[in-house]
């Protein structure tokens, strides 16, 4: 690896850690597209700020971009509080207007500075290493390193400080309102981080790219956790994972950086979306599956405890009574069987003293919805997990 | 009256969009009542808990907490919101939404201490959840997710609770813990006041009641104000209900 390999690989990382810590927050308040809000109208704020400064990497140019990214989000609840639209259709008219200005100022006024709809879209993190920070003449890195590690920092002591208050007016609003946290103040708060960030990692990997990173990794997360800690952990954990990873995959096909990234933040939420332990969709069919069984099983168990009848109890007009077919029928009698709770003796099932209590407690459940008796059961059975 | 006056809402009017939903209230609450605020869907119940605990911004009208406003006084003042009104797929656990209570008297960037979390669980032990302190939430049941609510604002000790519908949707279980919860804090002179749907028990759980429809209609001791006029000119309709004495 040469250095600028190794560069690119640290802005990329430092980048997806910025995104993923406001993504977080975006994702659980159920406000994931706002991000791509902010991403495309910061344009116009980004051209302008050029205009002003004459330099793309100009903290005031930061400052005025991340601005827009805040009009954005007033504009979005502005027009929202009317009633007369939701708020995706608020958002869907809000950020093409202002990225469309921000095309044509483009195309008016910078045809000559690196500054094309292309980058905007993309960005372009392959050339990131050139652009050196020098100061009193030492070459100290790359510029694009320094921006998002200073908004990094910013971020994280901010997420550190005000942790307890992200969390209680993300969880609820109402609570935090009355503690006297108000979330308005908190809500801004993080829009503003959102728009810094954005704003900073736009010139390296570029609009649509932001907007992954900062849903991808936290949307993956979530299927993970119950721990908003980890929560948080696990979507910089996947966040640097595919910077590095997509880096690499970029190396072996030619092809873009950006691009590449995206593509792996894509195969990791998919690969945990079926296989998440709990709540990924192979656990969830195979938990259905499951219950659909353990429903079999207590009425099999019920009926058993209702006839004392031989007749009833006969393994063949089991069958007939219950109406089952055949195949079930067997897998019930076998799961049964395999829990000690029924026995059959010359063909006549009958109940165990365990499968008895089991079958009192789990009625006594289900009529009552009383939680504190069935505890040990959950353990061994889905059905009676909420 | 001898009592202090626990709340005194004077003037009040709320609006959605221009639509008042709450229409000049003037309403005293003494110290030490276990109120039920009732009325109809959409007569501003809700609203009138939010507009006092300055969640809504009133258009008109002013409200004090033992006779300061109420931003002076958040420490007396604990609120337990509709149990609809959060994602409880949020990861989190039982005992880090109680704890959520001590944030109030910590104020801004300080975190809880080992005291705020022997707070929490003895607030968990309380309502009987503290066997649940480590479940996510979602795998609660509609009544223990009530109950850690009613725990978060026990944890915040307060002087005045507000609480919005605690018994929707509850199991008998948990509607016998919490109005128990509710009688032992009246009992410690402790103000409740819970916006309350089943007419049926407002004789038996509360010693104070408001009617309330947009406007107020009644307010007072159950025993003198719980009859068939007042319901009626609250509900529309001529309602009767039997009070058993």
């Amino acid at each position: 690896m040469n250095n600028a390999q190794i560069e690119i690989q640290i802005i990329a990382s430092l980048v997806s850690i910025a995104c993923a810590i406001p993504g977080t927050f975006l994702v659980l308040r159920k406000m994931a597209m706002i991000s791509d809000a902010i991403s495309h109208s910061i344009l116009p704020g980004i051209v302008i700020g050029f205009f002003l400064t004459q330099d793309l990497n100009s903290p005031i140019l930061i400052l005025f971009a991340a601005f827009t990214g805040i009009i954005t989000v007033v504009l979005v609840e502005y027009i929202q509080k009317t009633g007369l639209v939701k708020e995706d259709t608020a958002i869907g008219l809000v950020f093409p207007a202002l990225f469309s200005i921000g095309v044509i100022l483009i195309a008016k006024n910078a045809n000559d500075v690196h500054l094309d709809v292309d980058a905007v879209l993309l960005g372009e993190l392959a050339f990131a290493p050139f652009d050196r920070l020098l100061i009193l003449g030492t070459d100290v890195g790359p510029k694009a390193l320094w921006i998002i590690g200073v908004i990094l920092f910013i971020t994280i002591t901010l997420l550190i400080a005000f942790f307890k208050e992200l969390k209680v007016s993300t969880f609820d609003a109402g609570l935090a309102a009355s503690l006297g946290f108000s979330p308005a103040i908190i809500h801004y708060g993080l829009m503003s981080v959102a728009s810094v960030t954005t704003v900073g990692a736009f010139d390296a990997v570029g609009a649509i790219l932001v907007v992954a990173l900062m849903i991808a990794p936290a949307a993956t997360a979530y299927l993970l956790t119950t721990d908003l800690k980890k929560m948080l952990a696990l979507a910089i954990g996947f966040g640097v994972l595919s910077a590095i990873s997509g880096y690499w995959f970029a190396h072996w096909l030619d092809a873009s950086i950006a691009g590449s990234i995206t593509t792996m933040l894509g195969l990791i939420f998919l690969f945990v979306y079926l296989f998440a332990p709990s709540k990924g969709v192979i656990a969830v069919l195979y938990r259905e599956k499951q219950q659909r069984a353990e429903v079999s099983l207590l009425t099999f168990l019920l009926h058993l405890k209702n006839h004392t009848e031989l007749e009833e109890r006969h393994v063949n007009h089991l069958r007939e009574h219950i109406n089952w077919q055949r195949v079930r029928a067997k897998a019930v009698l076998e799961l049964a069987l395999k829990n000690n709770m029924i026995v059959v003796d010359k063909n006549i099932v009958s109940l165990t003293k365990k499968g008895d209590t089991f079958t009192s407690k789990a009625i006594d459940y289900i009529i009552t919805n009383r939680d504190a008796q069935i505890e040990d059961m959950k353990d061994d059975f889905f059905l009676f997990r909420g | 009256m001898d009592k202090n006056i626990a709340v005194k809402v004077d003037d009040l009017t709320v609006a959605y969009n221009y639509k008042p939903v709450l229409w000049d209230i003037d309403l005293e609450i003494p110290e030490g009542v276990l109120m039920a605020i009732v009325g109809p869907n959409g007569a501003g119940k809700s609203t009138l808990i939010k507009a006092i605990l300055g969640i809504l911004k009133p258009i008109a009208g002013s409200v004090s907490i033992y006779g300061k406003p109420y931003k002076k006084q958040l420490q007396l003042v604990a609120y337990v919101p509709q149990k609809g009104s959060v994602d409880w797929d949020f990861p989190t656990t039982a005992l880090d939404v109680v704890m959520m209570g001590t944030y109030g008297s910590l104020g801004w960037i300080k975190r809880p201490r080992q005291k705020d979390k022997k707070a929490a669980l003895e607030a968990l032990e309380k309502v009987g959840m503290l066997a649940f302190k480590g479940r996510q939430i979602s795998q609660l049941s509609g009544g223990q997710q009530q109950r850690i609510f009613l725990a978060r604002a026990l944890v915040q000790n307060a002087s005045i609770y507000f609480m919005d519908e605690p018994f929707q949707g509850v199991d008998a279980t948990t509607e016998i813990t919490i109005i128990n919860i509710l009688k032992e804090l009246r009992k410690a002179g402790k103000t409740v006041i819970v916006v309350h749907h089943d007419l049926q028990t407002v004789p038996e759980y509360f010693d104070w009641v408001t009617f309330l429809n947009v406007k107020k209609i009644a307010t007072g001791p159950v025993k003198d104000i719980f009859n068939d006029d007042n319901l009626t000119k609250t509900y529309g309709i001529n309602y009767k209900v039997s009070i058993q004495e």
